[in-house]
């Protein structure tokens, strides 16, 4: 990634008065439902947090607000200073927010090496030119080529590059999944229960990938696994029932006696 | 005047009922299994025609019918079910359009096999004849008839649904099929009794609009559209949806018919236009409406890149020296007409592909853009330059921005709704021909420059007499060129036309551009996340395909020497639909081999079979249960079978898991 | 490509069918036609007919293949014609580009050089215009007056009655007889607007008390008819008068007896006596009016003959599709023998004025415009005695020169 264009400021060191994304009072309802109620998040740059709740908590819905696939019904999202609320997706994506799914969503039916090309593609979006954009093969793009390759070698793909994507294994395609979203060369990468369904080893593996790739990035990560958020975050918070109900250091948090009884203690 | 009102919403409401009735069959039965049933015009005509045959045999009588019909066509659409749209189930509801198109033609021909192409007559029994008389209004019986029994109907229906354990099993199923089968419900015998159910809903609307409109062939043909309409306007899969469309479109059509008569046949379609843009969802349709199932696109095949490049090659070198033995291997009609109109359709179906293969777009309007690029064709021709390069520009200029104002408002709204948007656009569209004196008379306002309004288009009756030349101005005319063997010189255009455009769909796949379309076709939310505005790809995908629509038209039109308004046609989406998914999805050249199988299956069966349509239905029957991927896909199925691959079956690929994000 | 050019650059103008004839293609009658072959030389002239079989006139399409059938057996086994004749079929459909895609795949592929057909005018339009960039002799089964009229060729000649003639027989009757104030409603097409024009002139010639209360319009297609027959029902009309045929026509009476129009207005229509109308109608037919362009029970010419011989070849009763398809090519071939020769530019340069025996007795195709000098009646559909189709009762006969447009007002110039 070192050929990588500082296209989004990344190398600025953040303090904590500059917080790479911030909600303020974020609210959906789905009809009767208040599916997300007044969440408020500041996550500093470089943070690694972790978003945890029982089920139905809210926490991919929450997602889905702070990446544009639903808009919120009351509040907004800042991302690196500027109120993105009404973007879509792709917009935030261009200005530095990645995402991971819950369920693997990789380009299936393309080769390894055009799922990860694309996204660093789109990362260079910007330098060309119409004709070249409609015409001119997408082998003769030098660039975006040594992008695609410096990105499977990081993510350990690069013997796998001709292969279908679907045909991949499961584990490899999460890492798959995370190159694709380390090409797009993000500043804030949000992953969805990156380890779900993987084993012990798996897990160890993926989370080893991630500190590894993503160590510069600021990383938002829903995760149902508690001893894993406890190890790798920097502050969690805690969803229930759609509203925060708690928030601090991993050690905070697991002394919460609120915490304890809505969720630690109670479905674990 | 008040008499006359009423009578018109009663006018209304009557037709109205029957499209309750044919819509809550549709959209029942999409809600629950995703299907889109093309043939449900059909089962409706088999109602009538059932009916007709059981109250005329000694005995019978008309209340017979309307118990034996629905029965007997319910039986038809149980095995319908059983037998050709399960083994569809889990499929992308394309599929369904591609089965249930060969439904139709095969049914209709074993209508007219049967019952002949004349029309029957079928006479209501006396007590519900004539007039009745109430608070000094007239009311024709019949009409009170069907009102009553669409209603009791409709309200059995929705206590049925509401208020029995099959209506909960079907209400369940249609929200989320996976957790019904968890626990532990045997879906697929509701499946074949829903199915049956809309059937038998069909028929008994097709049997009470007998003694009115007569039983003939055509007649699913004529209610199929409004009640898609209708459907898609409530809402798919709302059965309040249907009630409330079917009788809304009744009485708007009937009364709109008589105070504004400009409106007609285009008043439906305006309506459906309008309520999407504002409600993308139809009335009462689920916003969080997501269809799933597996679109198989063909991929790659057995073979490698440099083996099909020479292939291709091998292809246009055949068809650029075919010329060669006409006269003597065969006539040059087989080229000039046979032969042109394959590559036209060749290149209709690629710019289709261009939108439904990569962009999962399933366009049911795209016969406007060919239409369109048709008529401007012929007109520039006509009335400015008559060089055929110049007119084919200009008809593909027309295009492009039609295109992306039609994209513009179509794309918002996704799946089936997409379909049916483009779908009432071109029927929009195919009005204008016979409306060009209202359209001006519209248009006549002082501050309109009069060069804005319509030229005349003639109706049903076409431009034609049209004497294009190659030059610009000049040179030699169209018709009195040929090159050998009484081959037309326009052969020649066409074909470097087709392939020209086909080297151009090649090249934006293999750029940027494409890469992202097939990115989309993949992943649609992934191409989304990794930064591409996945909405503008969609509509910049529209734009090229329109514009190659557009000139598929206007080839089309040359070689037929004018342009008419079976150009505008619907069935003509249908018709290359058909061709791409024969052919294969996804592939550039795959649909234009579909419009070859095609057109070559019809040239063959033509001289064959009287009833060569059902004969094609039948095949695209078969086609589609067992060759989902196309003709392109055939190759690499034979070689897994002599490589000792996995024997039996087809190669449909493994499923994915279920793609999509759910709720954590 | 350019090679090509060079090398054939002779062939470049030289008409399609002549070239075809020339290579040897597969068209007998071309050949025939070219080396100047009389018919009594044996022969073959191929008759191309194209009818609906698919779509919204199919059920009229089989009586016109019939016909055209027939006569083609009849030349076959008449000594008075020297050469053979076969006969190759297309499928029109409903439109016109379909309908020239049809008859030039008959012209091109089967050699065919007289073309019979069409049912909608939309399509017999369009191959007015085909038969004369072809150069084939071309008898319409259309009805709209413009085929002989505005749009007629030198290379059109119709046995089929058009609409002005039935108008004539259906316009006087109608308003000195039902009623004067006239609802008009039509499809909206060619043919439509043809019956429109025409009866609505020559309603206003015949008496001058006569009124258009209003005039509508249906889509071509259209199976919902409640709107207009409610608007009729509460006007001043006395008559409705429909411009429309086919299933249109069907279903507008059908509805229109349904909601109880005919105690209200009486309904007239060009084409309410038609077999297939009737047919289809039953009892909703009994006490319409309509034109009549032919009905088995004449017992003019040699109508007798052809009604027999009809029946025992298709078990069924002719009606006026069957006499079109059949007249057409009788008179065309007369026109064959006359000029002893298969050639279509020798046999439509005979034809104009050539009287010939047919069903209505001596007829001819008039030389000013090409249309066969037909009578018309006018008729009302009665209840027959066993019940079910209505009878057609003869009211009024207008001759044939009586009934066709003077010369001067057919609008046909470019005879």
């Amino acid at each position: 990634m070192a050929a990588d264009a500082d296209a989004h400021g990344s190398t600025t060191i953040g303090t904590a008065d500059d917080p790479v994304l911030e909600t303020r009072g974020l609210v959906k309802r789905f009809g009767e439902l208040v599916a997300v109620d007044d969440v408020s998040l500041r996550i500093p740059r470089g943070e690694v947090r972790s978003v945890i709740g029982p089920n139905g908590a809210g926490k991919t819905t929450l997602f889905d607000l702070i990446t544009g696939v639903l808009a919120p019904t009351e509040g907004s999202v800042r991302f690196a200073g500027a109120d993105v609320t009404g973007l879509a997706p792709h917009e935030r994506v261009a200005r530095g927010m990645s995402r991971s799914f819950q369920l693997t969503d990789v380009f299936g039916g393309l080769t390894v090496r055009e799922n990860v090309r694309l996204a660093a593609q789109a990362a260079r979006d910007d330098g060309f030119s119409p004709a070249d954009w409609l015409l001119r093969p997408t082998g003769s793009f030098v660039d975006v080529l040594a992008d695609a390759e410096a990105v499977l070698e990081r993510v350990d793909l690069a013997d796998r590059a001709g292969e279908r994507a679907a045909t991949l294994a499961y584990g490899d395609r999460r890492r798959l999944e995370i190159g694709i979203v380390l090409a797009t060369d993000p500043d804030l990468v949000l992953l969805d229960e990156p380890t779900a369904g993987m084993s012990r080893e798996e897990t160890a593996a993926t989370m080893a990938l991630v500190g590894d790739v993503l160590a510069d990035r600021t990383l938002l990560l829903i995760e149902h696994d508690v001893d894993l958020v406890l190890d790798v975050s920097d502050r969690v918070t805690v969803l229930d029932r759609g509203s925060v109900l708690a928030s601090g250091t991993p050690a905070e948090v697991a002394a919460d006696d609120d915490v304890q009884a809505a969720y630690l203690g109670g479905s674990r | 005047m008040a008499s006359a009102l009423v009578e018109q919403l009663l006018n209304g409401l009557t037709i109205g009922m029957v499209y309750v009735l044919l819509a809550a069959g549709l959209s029942v039965v999409f809600g629950v299994m995703d299907v889109i049933n093309f043939a449900h015009g059909e089962l409706f005509a088999l109602g009538a025609y059932f009916g007709y045959a059981v109250a005329t045999v000694d005995g019978g009588g008309f209340w017979a019918a309307l118990v034996v019909a629905p029965l007997a066509v319910a039986v038809v659409g149980a095995a319908i079910e059983r037998y050709t749209v399960r083994p569809l189930y889990g499929r992308n509801p394309l599929y369904h359009i591609l089965l249930t198109f060969g439904l139709v033609l095969v049914l209709k021909d074993g209508i007219e096999l049967v019952w002949g192409p004349r029309p029957k007559e079928l006479s209501a029994p006396a007590v519900i004849s004539g007039t009745v008389e109430a608070f000094g209004f007239t009311y024709p019986r019949y009409s009170l008839f069907v009102i009553g029994i669409g209603a009791v109907l409709a309200a059995g229906t929705w206590l049925a649904l509401n208020h029995t354990r099959y209506g909960l099993v079907i209400r369940a199923g249609s929200m989320d099929r996976e957790m019904v089968t968890y626990l532990g419900i045997d879906i697929d015998r509701y499946y074949t009794l829903v199915f049956a159910f809309g059937a038998a809903l069909a028929a008994i609307a097709g049997l009470v609009l007998a003694p009115r409109n007569g039983v003939d062939p055509g007649m699913g043909d004529s209610v199929i559209i409004p009640a898609f309409v209708v459907v898609v306007l409530g809402g798919l899969g709302s059965f309040r949806g249907a009630v409330v469309g079917g009788l809304g479109v009744g009485v708007v059509q009937t009364v709109m018919r008589s105070y504004v008569p400009v409106l007609e046949g285009l008043v439906v379609f305006l309506l459906m236009i309008g309520v999407l843009l504002v409600r993308p969802q139809g009335l009462f349709g689920d916003p969080e409406f997501e269809e799933a199932g597996d679109l198989f696109t063909a991929s790659g095949g057995v073979l490698t890149d440099a083996r099909r490049r020479q292939l291709g090659v091998a292809v246009v070198a055949l068809l650029a020296l075919a010329p060669l033995g006409s006269g003597v291997l065969y006539s040059p009609f087989l080229l000039n007409s046979l032969f042109v109109t394959v590559l036209t359709w060749a290149l209709f179906a690629l710019s289709l592909d261009f939108v439904m293969g990569y962009a999962g777009l399933v366009s049911l309007g795209h016969v406007l853009f060919y239409g369109v690029g048709a008529y401007v064709t012929v007109l520039v021709v006509m009335h400015a330059v008559p060089s055929v390069v110049l007119a084919l520009l200009v008809g593909v200029a027309i295009c492009l921005p039609l295109a992306w104002v039609i994209g513009q408002l179509s794309i918002r709204v996704a799946g089936v709704y997409f379909a049916m948007i483009t779908l009432g656009f071109a029927e929009l569209f195919a009005q204008i021909p016979n409306k060009v004196t209202q359209i001006n008379a519209l248009l006549a306002t002082p501050w309109l420059p009069t060069w804005l309004r319509l030229p005349a288009l003639r109706g049903n009756r076409g431009l034609f007499g049209i004497d294009p030349v190659y030059g610009l101005t000049g040179g030699p005319g169209v018709g009195a060129v040929q090159v050998v063997g009484g081959v037309d010189l326009l052969y020649y255009v066409v074909l470097a036309a087709v392939v020209g455009s086909y080297l151009l769909a090649r090249r934006l796949m293999q750029a940027p551009f494409g890469s992202v379309l097939q990115g989309i076709r993949e992943a649609e939310q992934r191409a989304e996340f990794v930064g591409y505005d996945v909405t503008a790809y969609k509509r910049r995908a529209f734009v090229v395909s329109g514009g190659l629509a557009g000139l598929a038209g206007g080839l089309q039109a040359l070689a037929d020497g004018g342009v008419s308004t079976s150009y505008l046609a619907w069935i003509q989406s249908g018709k290359v639909i058909v061709m791409t998914m024969l052919g294969g999805m996804g592939t550039l050249y795959g649909p234009m081999l579909g419009a070859g199988a095609f057109f070559g299956v019809k040239e063959f069966l033509l001289p064959v079979t009287e009833q060569w349509q059902g004969v094609l239905g039948v095949l695209f029957v078969l086609f589609v249960i067992f060759v989902p991927e196309g003709l392109v896909s055939i190759p690499a199925t034979v070689q897994a079978r002599f490589a000792g691959g996995p024997s039996g079956g087809t190669p449909v690929e493994e499923p994915d898991p279920v793609d999509r994000e759910v709720g954590d | 490509m350019p090679r090509d050019d060079k090398r054939q650059g002779v062939v470049a103008g030289v008409d399609r069918r002549a070239f075809l004839a020339a290579v040897g293609g597969s068209g007998l009658a071309g050949l025939a036609g070219c080396t100047g072959l009389g018919p009594g030389d044996g022969g073959t002239v191929t008759f191309g007919v194209v009818s609906p079989i698919s779509g919204a006139y199919s059920s009229l399409a089989p009586a016109q293949r019939n016909g055209a059938e027939l006569a083609v057996d009849t030349i076959n086994e008449r000594d008075e014609f020297s050469f053979e004749a076969e006969m190759v079929t297309g499928d029109t459909e409903t439109e016109a580009t379909q309908g020239r895609q049809a008859a030039q795949r008959i012209i091109e592929q089967d050699g065919a050089d007289y073309l019979m057909g069409a049912i909608s005018s939309s399509v017999g339009l369009a191959l007015n215009e085909l038969a004369a960039e072809e150069e084939v002799v071309y008898n319409p089964g259309a009805a709209a007056v413009p085929i002989t009229g505005e749009n007629c060729n030198e290379w059109v000649f119709r046995a089929e009655t058009n609409t002005a003639q039935i108008a004539e027989a259906v316009s006087a009757y109608t308003v000195n007889e039902l009623g004067t104030d006239v609802w008009f409603h039509i499809a909206d097409y060619p043919y439509g607007e043809s019956v429109l024009n025409r009866t609505r002139r020559r309603m206003a010639e015949a008496n001058s008390e006569s009124a258009v209360v209003e005039t509508s319009r249906s889509q071509l297609g259209a199976d919902n008819y409640d709107t207009f027959i409610s608007d009729i029902g509460n006007s001043e009309a006395e008559v409705a008068l429909l411009g429309m045929t086919g299933g249109d026509l069907i279903n507008f009476v059908a509805q229109a007896a349904d909601q109880g129009l005919k105690d209200e207005v009486e309904i007239v229509s060009p084409t309410m006596t038609f077999q297939v109308v009737r047919g289809a109608l039953g009892p909703a037919a009994y006490g319409t009016y309509g034109g009549v362009r032919y009905v088995p029970a004449l017992d003019t010419g040699d109508n007798g003959d052809f009604v027999d011989a009809y029946e025992s070849e298709y078990d069924a009763t002719p009606d006026n599709f069957a006499r079109v398809g059949y007249q057409s090519i009788l008179m065309t071939g007369a026109g064959i023998e006359e000029a002893d020769s298969t050639d279509p530019a020798e046999v439509k340069d005979v034809l104009p004025d050539l009287e010939t025996e047919t069903i209505f007795g001596t007829n001819r195709y008039r030389g000013c415009d090409g249309q066969a000098l037909n009578p018309t009646w006018m008729a009302e559909n009665v209840e027959p005695d066993g019940g079910d189709p209505a009878r057609v009762e003869l009211l009024e006969e207008v001759s044939g020169e009586d009934a066709a447009l003077p010369c001067g007002e057919t609008g046909c110039d470019a005879r």
